[in-house]
């Protein structure tokens, strides 16, 4: 669904990442609208959260990097780095 | 028992060949939870202070921990320990598969091997039927290649866990190998287990295990199924395990790329998970009761080889022999984790080793005279496999670098000593600490050396600054004592740190498979106290405070990062000084690093003061008293 | 219904042995589950689940006639009447029915489906329309 040439993403994270997510859907999911065009590290930008804190994106069951630019609707989800080891 | 125990505990005299059997101490389990703990704790009580290593006084202990085998997520790890002939001091190692929970439903709980067997044995158990048998037809087999004989020999369903030429040769940072392609790889256990002449140990079982309530139990663990099923970050592990995060730590200048020298790996994308799943897997694995199956066997195809098959690397390997050693291409880092696991020896100490060694080369510390007349060039896997050849069979200077890069470095002089990535004598895992000053403390104090078990804070450094080094000190104490409780309970973390399964509701796990009514502090205590017991044993031992041995290598403050997305960044010495001192007196230690009788008897190992104080290394009580609480969860600053 | 074996995705990780246990003698010990996990390695590198495949053999061979099918098609073996001696064991043509030295009587899969209830990789997954004559697995 667009909204004023914006579009609708949806970003859904576990563990600590979630709660700088602020999910608004489900336990795990935030509805984001955002600007054509913009990468995953501009949209976190966008909601504040460090893109450091993010290892990588994963959609449609595989690994992208943080420089993919989502498109319309696309469910991502944001994979926090492994707790070490 | 309904306790999650077994029910009896072996002691085996390796130099006679005497099998004790003794009912488990539930007593010990309470007081010590199991695994590292009562590892820590007999290690401490028996092992004479001048004990060596890799001498007959040592004592490798095998325990199962209380969760294991017990239907908890993840319940599948088990440990080994004894002093660890890298470090000196308390040496411990714990390891998925299938050994731990095979070792309970045999009907054990934990195996001390005491002395020396005159000659190669392996330990045979099939529930009550418990054997020392000769192992000569093994001795000198690979790893892998000895578990496969075993199980042909011996029955497919028999859990085996292995050394290889190098623990038979005394190469000090050699592992145990199990189910083709798990370790317990860190401190140097399978040099023990090699000095004991001790091959193998071969466990089957069919006997039941019974828990206090399994009802509850039952019904927790299918919650947590269901819970997890949905988690955002199962199917990115089920796929890629930890090799995902090769990009993420080179994008975030903690990827140690040439012997630490940098952490920016322009090449990162040839040799991380995507190339991995796309170019090697063959299937993913998991360890017992696991449903994350972080595991990935794996081939290496290479021309003029033959095809290989392993299980990785995971992130650490491909870290520390991958980018550590410039490595270009997938299949030769896969070929190299599989040469160190064949061979038996910590895949994390070899990269240190290895990449010490090309350092050194480069150099022109060493020269293809000392290598006999080969090379050590970076990125040359051919280069790696004659250097690691001449490493197990301690050749010329392979026996320097078998005891090492701290012992190497000594050897080599000119300097080496800066860029012998070591802490305490055990080399570096994966992260480089330069632009994480919380990493870098983790590493300077952990118990057993440079390794990131005991705590690993990059995302707490990157999220509250990676240049301040205030404040890191409390939630590196407060992780030291919740991450190790898992090599206690003997379980895996990754639960824990992945996928929300929260401290509160493990002690529930804890508490239906047990019925003792801990709680989560008593836990946090438990650890605490094993913390400080292990770090008198290791002040005694080496017969210095303990400050002295908790410096990283030069390398850490005296080389900037030289590129990439961390260049310029370093922690000073003032700055390293700061946050040990902050450190000690987050933990109730003295400035010298000692602790101090008022914490140890706060934990119940006053005794421990007594023997400090008989040595001159009590800490001096602290004016103001100590804090309360030692350790700081970590509660992030809202955005 | 049967079970559906799906045998690339399966992991190795032995819940669907830990549940069988559970959920039919409230212990845990996969040495009395109803199915089987084969790890074939270093090559070629693979599990392998073995499932009941409701052919019957088991049925036909027992001298005791303890083994009855039931309205869903599995076996059902009688406590009472199973003596235990093993000729079913030998006739599974996938070596499925267990002995246990705790037991005087066999164990064979009554397809209560909770080993599909764990399995996160749909290595094991229901099989609602599978043919009924089929004597080997698929």
């Amino acid at each position: 669904m667009k909204r004023e040439g914006g579009m609708v993403i949806y970003l859904k994270a576990g563990s600590e990442l979630r709660n700088r997510l602020n999910p608004d859907v489900d336990y795990y999911t935030r509805r984001v609208v955002t600007q054509p065009g913009k990468t995953i590290r501009e949209i976190l930008v966008d909601l504040g959260i460090n893109p450091g804190l993010v290892a990588f994106g994963y959609t449609r069951g595989r690994l992208v990097r943080l420089d993919h630019v989502p498109k319309d609707g696309e469910i991502i989800t944001l994979k926090p780095p492994v707790s070490g080891g | 028992m309904a306790n999650g125990l077994a029910g009896t505990t072996l002691r085996i005299d390796l130099r006679n060949g005497e099998i004790k059997r003794f009912p488990t101490d539930e007593s010990l389990y309470r007081n010590w939870h199991g695994g590292r703990g009562i590892i820590a704790k007999i290690l401490y009580d028996e092992v004479p202070r001048d004990a060596d290593p890799l001498g007959e006084e040592n004592i490798l202990i095998l325990n199962a921990g209380i969760m294991s085998g017990s239907f908890i997520p993840a319940g599948s790890k088990v440990s080994f320990g004894s002093i660890s002939p890298l470090t000196n001091g308390h040496g411990d190692s714990n390891m998925g598969g299938h050994l731990g929970p095979m070792l309970k439903f045999a009907g054990y709980d934990m195996v001390i091997f005491e002395g020396i067997s005159p000659h190669p044995v392996y330990l045979y158990i099939d529930n009550e039927k418990v054997e020392l048998r000769d192992a000569s037809k093994y001795w000198g087999m690979k790893s892998l290649e000895c578990e496969a004989r075993l199980k042909k020999d011996l029955g497919e369903d028999f859990e085996i866990a292995t050394i290889g030429p190098a623990g038979e040769n005394g190469v000090l940072f050699s592992c145990i190998t199990h189910d083709f392609g798990r370790q317990a790889g860190r401190t140097g256990q399978g040099a023990v287990m090699g000095s004991k002449k001790l091959k193998a140990i071969a466990i089957r079982g069919n006997r039941s295990l019974h828990v206090h309530d399994l009802k509850g139990l039952r019904k927790q663990v299918k919650g947590i199924i269901e819970r997890t099923k949905v988690h955002p970050n199962m199917e990115p592990w089920q796929k890629y395990g930890t090799s995902f995060f090769m990009r993420w730590s080179n994008d975030n200048a903690v990827l140690p790329a040439y012997n630490f020298r940098t952490t920016y790996y322009p090449d990162v994308d040839k040799i991380d998970g995507d190339q991995l799943v796309e170019k090697c897997l063959i299937t993913h694995k998991a360890c017992f009761g696991c449903w994350m199956n972080c595991g990935k066997y794996t081939k290496a195809v290479i021309p003029g080889k033959p095809e290989v098959h392993l299980e990785g690397p995971e992130y650490e390997t491909g870290s520390t022999c991958g980018s550590n050693l410039g490595m270009k291409d997938i299949n030769h880092v896969a070929y190299i984790n599989w040469l160190v696991d064949e061979l038996g020896m910590d895949s994390m100490s070899s990269g240190g080793v290895i990449a010490f060694a090309m350092e050194c080369f480069e150099r022109g510390l060493i020269t293809e005279k000392d290598l006999e007349g080969h090379t050590l060039k970076w990125g040359s896997v051919d280069d790696v496999e004659h250097f690691l050849d001449m490493v197990v069979n301690k050749r010329g200077i392979g026996e320097w670098f078998a005891q090492g890069t701290k012992r190497a470095a000594e050897k080599i002089g000119r300097g080496s000593e800066k860029f012998a990535m070591q802490v305490k004598g055990q080399e570096l895992s994966g992260y480089d600490g330069r632009w994480a000053p919380g990493m870098l403390l983790s590493y300077m104090t952990a118990d057993i050396g440079a390794h990131h078990n005991r705590s690993w804070t990059i995302t707490v450094d990157i999220a509250e600054g990676r240049e301040k080094v205030e404040g890191r000190a409390k939630i590196v104490v407060y992780l030291q004592h919740i991450r190790p409780l898992f090599d206690t309970w003997c379980i895996c973390r990754l639960f824990w740190g992945e996928l929300d399964i929260t401290h509160e509701e493990l002690v529930e796990s804890l508490n239906y498979i047990t019925g003792w009514g801990v709680s989560v502090e008593e836990t946090l205590r438990i650890s605490e106290k094993i913390w400080n017991l292990n770090r008198c044993h290791y002040i005694e031992r080496n017969r210095a405070n303990g400050r002295f041995f908790d410096y990283p290598p030069a390398r850490s403050w005296e080389d900037k990062i030289p590129d990439g997305p961390g260049k310029g960044k370093g922690l000073t010495k003032e700055q390293i000084e700061k946050m040990l001192d902050e450190y000690y007196d987050a933990r109730g230690w003295d400035r010298q690093g000692n602790p101090t009788r008022e914490v140890l008897e706060d934990l119940g190992i006053g005794y421990a003061a007594d023997n400090l104080e008989k040595l001159g290394f009590l800490g001096k009580p602290i004016p103001g008293g100590i804090p309360p609480v030692r350790g700081e969860k970590y509660k992030p600053k809202a955005f | 219904m049967r079970i559906k074996v799906n045998r690339n995705k399966c992991t190795g990780c032995r819940l669907c042995l830990q549940i069988c246990a559970i959920e039919h003698f409230q212990e845990i010990n996969p040495k009395k589950a109803a199915l089987r996990i084969e790890a074939k390695f270093p090559d070629p590198g693979r599990f392998r689940p073995y499932v009941c495949t409701q052919c019957g053999k088991c049925a036909e061979v027992c001298p005791e006639e303890a083994i009855q099918e039931n309205e869903n098609g599995a076996y059902i073996v009688d406590k009472e009447k199973c003596t235990n001696c093993g000729e079913c064991v030998q006739a599974c043509p996938v070596g499925v029915v267990f002995q246990h030295p705790d037991l005087d009587y066999v164990i064979i899969c009554d397809f209560c489906m909770e080993c599909i209830g764990v399995c996160n990789t749909s290595a094991l997954v229901p099989w609602e329309k599978a043919p009924k004559t089929l004597t080997k697995e698929v």
